[in-house]
């Protein structure tokens, strides 16, 4: 789970006039100074160091041909094959991921800020639905991960898997794992839009309301498209969190490193089949998994990198661009 | 053009906006059931006592492996005090070096930095939080775990050791450091949100009584923001105790109790923790004893969560009056 | 608004289809197979072969976790198959039916530093349960120091049959480390100049470790398939009852067919 890290709201820089020298402290305020320099440039430092090295590994063990081919069953490192279908299964997950987040995580912000405010019943219903999102959000990926086993191997769900030659529920499946990773994206999305909603103008509503128009109509026509950037920000955030997630994908999507697909439907076998994401990819190669190719782990790690900045990029051009249009995109961290 | 239809009513919109709402309370009350349900047997046989400390839990993890079907109850025996004394000593370790750090570095941030520095930084600490854990975990297995086991751990350590357990690299300290570098960025951002939100005339008020910059942060805004920092240190525990991948690579993964009493050889000592004993055993999960162990261990992660979400909301409730949202 | 629906219909149109391009022929029976880390390689290079020539009617889902975990999944009916890397327990539920698909040597292996030659039963036995713990009192060491023990979880049949072959029984100290799978206990192995382990032939031979003679034999596989190195075991496919069905045909293509024992041969001991 990785956390949300909000837009600070920096006040004005301080204005330089006479300020007291530092030669005129005492010693334990200058210690503080000190030691809060420190720690910002050590938190520079480290980030810096890992993106470096990670750059560097990268640059050293990352081959064009290395994207574009698939695994291969081999004995060694230099036959192992490239990444192609661990990239292709990141994108499937987030493919079912998010379809699935973004419309429930909208409902209930719509809801919530819309139709959960009045009366005593509603707001204690309102109380319920945040603090359970709020508690999806603090749930550990692994927890979330053994339930999605749980629920996914049931013979009434045998469905979104396969049932193997024995009789057993396989349980693991593309579509197992991006439902579950539905949950990981559910929280930021959740968050971006509501504190979206929250911060449209009240008249804005309050001349749709004065044209005529209804509730649903209102949120339909006015308040959803003032929300589009907050909604894009949260679903960035979405995308994210979910390529970023590793335990939900080693429990739920099976050993396999290539593409399987399960079942004759060329659409319905891919989401039902298995296969590895670039998380497990890069598990699976360092010395935590069967360990023979740190070289693969580090290219495959320095794509991953790759995408996590370019999301980061995004989120902040999103912001810039919705500030500059007048509005305020407060994207605060969530619980 | 628009397609002229009859538009729903407020009504039904209301209603099905708010069933879809109550589906994501559903998800969470189906999770702590399933979890439960599937966790029952381990407390059934141990009752409360299973987080004690008794025998051997390597050979009680075996025995809970060594039967598929119909386990006796002997197979459900476990007490899992080192896993339990090892996710509490790493997120406490991890929690007392990053929050100083993460404080320092928010009133950095927000109060000392210069300008352009202040700029680079808030995306620098966007971008630490959202490196995957599974990088964090690589690059302490590939660099910092060797760089332990060849440079920092003695021989002689290692031989003092030797009839209890081996010291490689992978221990403590690394999980310490790079746990505590994953949940610092969660604080830093709290706190400078809630930094910012101080109102600027406490800050004028003590530099107009004549008090430098740094005194004023100490004695004025570091105490108004005191409720953010505790909730900045109640997200990060969360956080650390979920942390399952990271600790699974660089932990040694032996379930083991570190020893203070070891001295500097403690912090080289191998350890486990509840998240990272489930990644480590999820294949067995077809074990029906090793299976209900393990949803155990996740049964108290989430009831850990639950608690530090309740726990948070109560500490939050001051900081509406700071108008620090979260 | 259309044309975000649009935009978004059409790259998860496209991200499907792109998917679907490397995957295009759909199989008709599933295997899923899970069980021993060791015969993980053998059983992955005989199922791709096996797959590649049914033209992709048959595909497979190979998981791993140890031999004891193989048993376990297959009674419990959750996988097809299970790879077992030890012989037939009496714990072991009853109704499953072992079929033997190859031999493998095991060895024991140090670190690359420590190019040590041989070793006799008495002094395995010694450093394995603990009795000797100084690299100084072994006779041919490379390294000096203390010994680092390298094993396997209780879940290894590798481990068992270690045990049998090597250490009469004996359990292994429990100081030692114990490595979830053969490719992590190779790993330890080679970045530890003071450990030592046991592994499978196959990965024994593939130059990060040295592998140590026993009794006077070296652990090739060449000593391994005349006979001469005595420490060999099986590796099982088991299923629950008489293999039935696509099960039952890849067993028996891995018994007869030419490619099999080709595949097998090339780094294991066909069983005959």
């Amino acid at each position: 789970m990785s956390a949300l890290v909000p837009d600070v709201a920096l006040p004005a820089a301080p204005q330089r006039g006479r300020r007291s020298s530092v030669r005129t402290w005492r010693w334990s305020d200058r210690l503080v100074l000190l030691a809060a320099w420190g720690a910002g440039l050590t938190l520079c430092a480290v980030t810096a160091a890992i993106v470096l090295y990670m750059g560097y590994r990268g640059v050293q063990y990352l081959r064009p041909a290395l994207l574009f081919s698939r695994p291969q069953v081999s004995q060694g490192q230099a036959g192992s094959g490239g990444f192609l279908d661990p990239l292709l299964g990141t994108a499937l997950l987030t493919v079912i991921g998010i379809p699935i987040a973004a419309p429930l995580a909208i409902c209930c912000a719509l809801w919530i800020v819309e139709y959960g405010q009045g009366g005593r019943v509603r707001r204690s219903l309102t109380r319920v639905v945040e603090s359970s999102i709020e508690i999806v959000a603090g749930t550990p990926d692994i927890v979330i991960a053994l339930f999605g086993l749980a629920i996914f191997q049931l013979h009434v769900l045998s469905f979104v898997s396969f049932v193997g030659e024995g009789g057993g529920v396989y349980g693991r499946s593309f579509l197992a794992a991006g439902t579950m990773m539905s949950l990981i994206a559910l929280p930021p999305l959740f968050v971006a839009t509501r504190d979206g909603l929250l911060a449209v103008p009240a008249h804005m509503r309050e001349a749709a309301y004065a044209l005529g128009k209804t509730r649903i109509a209102t949120i339909r026509r006015v308040l959803l498209p003032s929300v589009r950037s907050n909604i894009a920000t949260g679903v960035t955030l979405g995308v994210s969190r979910i390529i970023a997630d590793t335990a939900i994908v080693i429990v739920l999507l099976g050993d396999e490193l290539r593409l399987a697909p399960q079942g004759g439907a060329p659409g319905l076998g891919l989401l039902r089949g298995t296969g590895s994401t670039l998380t497990s990819y890069v598990f699976d190669n360092s010395p935590a998994g069967e360990g023979d190719a740190p070289q693969k782990a580090y290219a495959a790690a320095f794509v991953l990198m790759l995408f996590v900045l370019l999301l980061n990029l995004a989120v902040e051009r999103i912001a810039r661009a919705h500030a500059s249009s007048g509005g305020s995109v407060a994207v605060t961290g969530v619980v | 053009m628009e397609r002229l239809r009859a538009p729903w009513s407020d009504h039904r919109a209301g209603l099905v906006l708010g069933a879809v709402a109550l589906l994501a309370c559903l998800s969470v009350l189906l999770m702590i059931v399933f979890v439960a349900a599937r966790a029952w047997p381990t407390f059934a046989h141990n009752g409360l006592a299973w987080l004690g400390p008794s025998g051997n839990l390597t050979t009680q993890v075996e025995n809970t492996l060594a039967t598929s079907t119909d386990p006796p109850p002997s197979a459900f025996h476990v007490r899992v005090w080192p896993i339990l004394y090892g996710t509490l000593l790493v997120t406490a370790l991890a929690l007392a070096l990053a929050l100083p750090l993460a404080v320092l570095a928010a009133v950095f941030i927000v109060e000392l930095a210069p300008a352009a520095l202040r700029r680079a930084l808030v995306p620098v600490v966007r971008l630490l939080a959202s490196v995957p854990s599974v990088i964090y975990g690589l690059i302490g297995v590939l660099v910092l775990v060797p760089f332990v086991g060849g440079h920092l751990i003695t021989a002689s350590e290692r031989t003092s050791l030797q009839s209890t357990v081996q010291l490689t690299g992978a221990g403590l300290v690394v999980a310490v450091v790079v746990l505590a570098v994953m949940i610092a960025p969660i604080m830093v951002a709290l706190v400078c949100d809630a930094l910012a939100a101080v109102p600027a005339a406490w800050r004028e008020g003590a530099a107009a009584l004549g008090v430098n910059r740094v005194r004023a942060i100490r004695a004025v805004t570091l105490h108004a923001v005191r409720p953010a920092i505790v909730a900045a240190a109640v997200l990060a525990t969360a956080r650390a105790l979920g942390e399952a991948i990271m600790i699974s690579m660089v932990s040694g993964s032996v379930f083991f109790s570190p020893r203070p009493g070891d001295g500097v050889a403690f912090f080289f000592e191998p350890l486990r923790t509840f998240a990272s004993t489930i990644v480590d055993y999820h294949e067995g999960l077809g074990a029906p004893a090793l299976s209900s162990m393990l949803y155990a261990c996740a049964l108290m992660l989430l009831l850990s969560a639950f608690v530090l979400s309740v726990g948070g909301y109560f500490i939050k409730l001051p900081l509406r009056r700071y108008q620090v949202r979260g | 608004m259309h044309r975000i629906r649009r935009i978004a219909a059409s790259l998860a149109a496209v991200t499907l289809i792109g998917s679907a391009v490397p995957a295009i022929a759909s199989a008709t029976s599933v295997i899923t197979i899970s069980g021993a880390t060791a015969s993980y390689p053998l059983v992955q290079l005989l199922a791709h072969k096996y797959s590649k020539l049914l033209h992709n009617k048959v595909s497979f889902r190979i998981s791993q976790g140890g031999a004891q975990i193989g048993v376990n999944d297959v009674a419990a009916g959750r996988v097809t198959i299970g790879d077992v890397s030890r012989d037939p327990l009496p714990a072991d539920p009853a109704g499953l039916v072992f079929y033997p698909i190859a031999k493998y040597g095991i060895c024991v292996v140090t670190n690359k530093s420590n190019p040590l030659p041989n070793l006799s039963e008495a002094q395995v036995q010694a450093i394995f349960t603990g009795k000797t713990h100084e690299w100084g009192q072994v006779p041919g060491a490379g390294v000096s120091g203390p010994i680092d023990l390298i094993s396997r979880t209780s879940t290894a049949g590798v481990l068992t049959n270690f045990k049998t072959l090597f250490l009469a029984n004996k359990s292994v100290a429990t100081t030692a480390a114990q490595e979830p799978s053969e490719g992590l206990l190779e790993q330890q192995v080679a970045n530890d100049p003071h450990a030592i382990g046991f592994l499978s032939n196959y990965r024994a031979d593939k130059g990060t470790v040295n592998p140590v003679g026993y009794n006077g034999v070296a652990c090739s596989l060449a000593n391994a398939t005349s006979g001469q190195y005595a420490a060999t075991a099986r590796f099982y496919e088991v299923t629950k009852g008489k293999a039935s069905g696509a099960a039952a045909k890849f067993i028996a293509w891995i018994d007869t067919s030419k490619a099999a024992k080709k595949i097998i041969s090339s780094q294991w001991i066909p069983s005959h």
